[in-house]
């Protein structure tokens, strides 16, 4: 092969594989960076979700606020045991319109429920209530 | 004269030339045979400036070839233009064993007119003399009887050469192939800073997470947010369902609706519904498989049991 007959031909060739090269080099780092900006991008999601559910799941109120469920109604219509983040309670002869206030407040609190039961006994009603956080 | 340090051998390139057998590179001085001259008194100052004239000098004494090539340098009272063909010089060399690899610069025998004392010898019948400042090619029986020839040495190899190209194989010329490849090369360097840049790792998302986990210090290991995740992500998923069954049911009780009883606990629940028509328990059963709900209807009475798994 006579190389020194395409000496201009295999500058020019050398060059395009330089910037070829080049081209490859900037495409792999775009890629590099579109990869490492979506890890960041997930890992700031995950922590920010991690925070919200601590938050709502955490919440060192929340002893306050299930302490005020027993406020609701008439503290004769309720019987109520805690122990140290568990409550069990009882409540009686609930009219429609506190049941509904009762149970919409429990709804709200970010409390494990487990056991939730709804007697009609008559005009009234009697629920029990037991939750855990 | 060449002070210019080059040190390859001079060959002497003419038509009763034998095949040559060439080991190492050479520098070539071609003979007349090989090319046309003019010289033109042209006002211009500068060698590119009359390459740039030259073609139109040779008007009707070549012909308009694209493989002629054309030399140019100056003189005290003039132009020395040369024109060559580059493929018919490329094709006779390949004739007589001289590959193109072995070729350094090729000469012309009109550079060598002043330093040219004696006539050169070529073959047996002619030789290269200088006659009225031009180098040409005689018989030996024109010239005087007894004059001695001289050979062509290195030491008349003239300062400028010429480098054979773009003829035979080639398709770029020199200046072609350098235009090209600095664009390339541009390109390429525009390449590798651009890449360069985009390699930096993407500092704001960093330094919003850094913030974060300054305020939350217990969530710098990856560890202790998977195992936080895990456990308020169970509890989150189970108490949402629950309060969704609870919302859904509450707003199955409308007019003509009671609820009789409701259990709920971590894996089902069971609601009783009483109604005051069939009508109304028709509508509450389908409202109850609209939410994919269990539902069985009390026997003897408007009552209706819906039910579910959590």
């Amino acid at each position: 092969m006579n190389w020194k007959a395409y000496k201009n031909e295999l500058i020019v060739g050398l060059a395009i594989l330089l910037m070829l090269v080049g081209f490859l080099y900037k495409q792999q780092q775009i890629s590099g960076q579109t990869d490492a900006s979506a890890q960041a991008g997930n890992a700031l999601h995950d922590i920010k979700e991690v925070i919200a559910l601590q938050q709502v799941w955490g919440d060192k109120k929340i002893s306050k606020k299930v302490d005020k469920l027993k406020t609701l109604v008439s503290p004769s219509k309720v019987k109520w045991q805690k122990k140290s983040k568990k409550v069990t309670a009882t409540f009686s002869t609930l009219s429609a319109k506190e049941l509904n206030k009762v149970v919409s407040k429990i709804l709200n609190i970010a409390v494990v429920i487990q056991k939730l039961e709804i007697k009609k006994v008559g005009p009234s009603y009697t629920m029990e209530f037991k939750c855990k956080w | 004269m060449n002070f210019m340090g080059n040190t390859k051998p001079l060959l002497l390139v003419h038509k009763q030339m034998q095949k040559q057998t060439l080991n190492a590179p050479v520098n070539l001085m071609l003979t007349p045979q090989f090319y046309t001259l003019k010289r033109e008194e042209v006002p211009v100052q500068y060698a590119y400036q009359a390459k740039r004239i030259a073609p139109s000098l040779f008007d009707g004494l070549i012909e308009e070839q694209s493989h002629i090539r054309y030399f140019v340098s100056k003189e005290e009272d003039g132009w020395l233009f040369i024109a060559y063909d580059v493929v018919q010089i490329q094709d006779f060399l390949e004739q007589k064993g001289i590959a193109l690899e072995n070729i350094g610069k090729v000469f012309f025998a009109e550079q060598i007119a002043t330093t040219m004392h004696s006539p050169v010898k070529i073959g047996e019948k002619e030789a290269l003399i200088t006659h009225d400042n031009t180098v040409m090619i005689v018989p030996q029986s024109a010239l005087e009887e007894g004059m001695s020839f001289k050979k062509i040495d290195d030491m008349l190899t003239p300062a400028k050469g010429v480098v054979l190209e773009g003829g035979k194989g080639s398709l770029l010329e020199t200046k072609d192939a350098y235009i090209l490849a600095s664009i390339f090369a541009v390109f390429a360097v525009m390449f590798f800073v651009e890449g360069a840049r985009y390699s930096g790792d993407d500092n704001a998302q960093q330094e919003q997470i850094a913030l974060v986990l300054e305020d939350h210090p217990s969530l710098q290991s990856s560890y202790a947010r998977k195992s936080i995740a895990k456990k308020y992500k169970a509890i989150d998923s189970k108490e949402r369902k629950k309060r969704e069954v609870i919302n859904t049911l509450s707003h199955m009780i409308f007019k003509g609706v009671t609820l009789t009883t409701f259990s709920l606990n971590d894996t089902k629940f069971q609601a009783q519904f009483s109604c005051q028509d069939a009508t109304v328990v028709k509508k509450l059963e389908d409202l109850a498989k609209k939410e994919k709900f269990n539902t069985t209807k009390v026997a003897n009475g408007n009552a209706i049991n819906i039910g579910g798994i959590l």
